[in-house]
């Protein structure tokens, strides 16, 4: 049982299980997701994924359905009305079904696996995605990253590279993609599976094949491990940040897959090298790093740009405050110091 | 409008009690609602000869609540005395707790909840929120517990008297414990047991009903010993307990006791 010791947290970070979990499975084109509670869980999620994916050029609503109990359903068990919900969508053309369950339906104790498992000519498949149970968003893309990938066999190894629990929801996420996909080019490797970006269902299967998961972010470690038991897939806790970040991450890679890295990590050197130079106008102006919503990878990645800039951080007197973001690879860190040099010349 | 509530463990006879109790306040000739709150929905089958009445739950689940009115609901029986079955899920699903709500929420719109005493039938144990709706602002304002001298019905009556007791410490809360009803099951010094766990409470024993196959009688003739046998010593004992609830002025916040303070209250009687 979760308890929360401090009545008065107010942490706003946390985030909703349902949302991570949706920030997954809407990514597998041909199925559907159940939310499998009040109109208002699924509502409030569409949008949010309607604006995000909007940011990112992708004009189409999600595939959600909301099973919108009211309180009779609370009241007598909300198992049946699931069961049309879930026949329902396997009427229509999809794939599988996916199935998130919400807070009240947790607290009632329906009994959404066992519904699951019955017979409807598709696959449908849980997600446990109740908040109060202690999850925040990190665990629900993490619970339905591993419920997706128990709909995935053993497979022969095929060589590539898996790319493990992208953030749908961030503005960047196609960009630091081809960055890292790029990066791997460098070495000769080519990306087998955006495990869960834009794929089909059928293309699940292929999860197993990859020599190598490259995890989006640590939070991912769970399922890198999952995957790791499942498959024998080693992996890489996550994308690369920030200048030395980069090259240690080629490193890394190239080490997992057996590659001489060498030539890959000298080339990127000068790439970074004469980006570097092209932001000399940066030197000696006072800064101080913005980084209110930063992991440490990200804070560490920036203090070590803002020291190879020659910037002066911390410095008493008017300074220009400098956002830091996610600095994903070597062109990851160009957009932020297009970022710093209009904060500074602003 | 008096509002009345019986609590007490499961099988110690609320139910009875409840309908019995209302039949001898419609004897004084009062206006007597009783509503069972118990997905089992046999608190007021006694006293509408032997029927299950629908209940409000399966009335809402049947034809959704904007389709139902007060006389779908509320059911005439034995002296005139009005029975409603709150009702609720199949044993094993969603949530009866919610349900109590709901069916309070429904009666207020429809205005049922009216008359000279309304009786309260509730669940054995306040297991949630919900089946502590009946003590809110509004409704009861008097907890009576029904118990034997067993051990475990007194611990289910202290554990009611937990749940009264923390009603009562809310700002606008008149919900107050009313008395300890002894529905005997028999045993030596009963009556002294269940009179001094009342007592250690803060509370009283408002009165003595002992163990008759009477009861058992009436039960299968599909009656309330009232109905069943008026002249009766058991119907005396009834007609007792309706004069001195409408009579009781002694509204208290009970002490709950601790475990141990409990079984060596018991353990002094046997």
């Amino acid at each position: 049982m979760t308890s929360n010791p401090l009545p008065v947290n107010s942490s706003r970070l946390g985030g909703c299980t349902l949302t991570g979990a949706i920030s997954v499975t809407s990514h597998v084109r041909d199925a559907v997701t159940i939310i499998h509670g009040p109109a208002g869980c699924s509502h409030h999620n569409v949008s949010l994924l309607h604006a995000s994916w909007l940011d990112n050029d992708h004009a189409i609503l999600p595939e959600l359905v909301s099973t919108g109990l009211s309180e009779t359903d609370i009241v007598f068990g909300s198992e049946e009305t699931l069961r049309k919900s879930i026949r329902h969508a396997a009427g229509r053309d999809v794939r599988a079904i996916f199935v998130l369950s919400t807070c009240i339906v947790e607290t009632i104790g329906d009994d959404v696996a066992a519904v699951c498992a019955e017979e409807y000519g598709i696959p449908v498949v849980p997600v446990p995605t109740a908040g109060f149970l202690g999850g925040t968003f990190h665990d629900g893309v993490n619970n339905a990253l591993i419920a997706l990938a128990a709909t995935a066999g053993p497979c022969r190894k095929t060589g590539g590279i898996n790319i493990i629990g992208e953030m749908n929801l961030e503005y960047e996420v196609e960009e630091n993609y081809t960055e890292v996909a790029r990066l791997l080019s460098l070495l000769g490797l080519t990306v087998n599976l955006r495990f869960v970006h834009d794929i089909s269902y059928d293309q699940l299967a292929r999860l197993g094949a990859a020599q190598l998961n490259i995890l989006r972010s640590p939070a991912l470690v769970p399922v890198g491990e999952v995957l790791k038991e499942r498959f024998g897939t080693p992996y890489i806790p996550s994308f690369p940040h920030g200048l030395s970040g980069t090259l240690s991450f080629i490193r890394t890679v190239a080490g997992a897959c057996g590659i001489d890295g060498q030539e890959a990590v000298s080339g990127e050197c000068v790439r970074q090298e004469e980006m570097i130079a092209g932001f000399s106008d940066l030197a000696n102006k006072p800064a101080s790093l913005d980084h209110t919503l930063s992991g440490a990878e990200e804070i560490l990645a920036a203090e070590e740009l803002a020291a190879v800039l020659d910037l002066v951080v911390g410095a008493p007197g008017k300074s220009s405050r400098l956002p830091v973001s996610a600095a994903i690879g070597t062109v990851g860190t160009r957009r932020m110091l297009h970022r710093w040099r209009r904060a500074i010349h602003a | 409008m008096k509002q009345i509530a019986l609590y007490g463990k499961g099988g110690i006879g609320k139910s009875t009690t409840s309908a019995n109790l209302s039949s001898a306040l419609s004897g004084r000739g009062l206006s007597v609602l009783q509503i069972g709150c118990d997905p089992k929905r046999d608190s007021t089958r006694m006293l509408m000869q032997g029927r299950f009445i629908p209940t409000v739950m399966d009335l809402v689940r049947e034809r959704g609540d904007a389709a139902l009115s007060l006389s779908d609901v509320v059911f005439t029986g034995y002296n005139g005395i009005r029975c409603v079955e709150a009702g609720g899920p199949e044993p094993g699903v969603g949530c009866a707790g919610r349900g109590i709500i709901a069916t309070f929420q429904i009666l207020e719109k429809f205005g049922a909840l009216e008359g000279d005493v309304i009786v309260y039938d509730v669940l054995g144990d306040v297991v949630c929120g919900g089946f502590a709706m009946p003590m809110r602002e509004g409704y009861a304002q008097e907890i009576y517990l029904v118990t034997s001298g067993e051990l475990m019905s007194l611990y289910a009556a202290n554990n009611i008297c937990k749940a009264v007791q923390r009603l009562a410490s809310r700002a606008k809360s008149k919900c107050r414990l009313g008395g300890v009803i002894c529905n005997a099951k028999g045993q030596p010094r009963e009556e002294e047991l269940v009179s001094e766990f009342a007592r250690r409470v803060n509370s009283a024993m408002i009165q003595y009903i002992p163990r008759d196959h009477v009861v058992q009688q009436a039960e299968v003739n599909r009656q309330t010993v009232i109905e069943y046998s008026p002249d009766s010593a058991q119907a005396d004992h009834y007609r007792s307990l309706a004069q001195r609830i409408m009579e009781n002025t002694r509204m208290t916040i009970p002490t709950p006791l601790e475990i141990d303070d409990l079984e060596s209250l018991a353990r002094e009687f046997i």
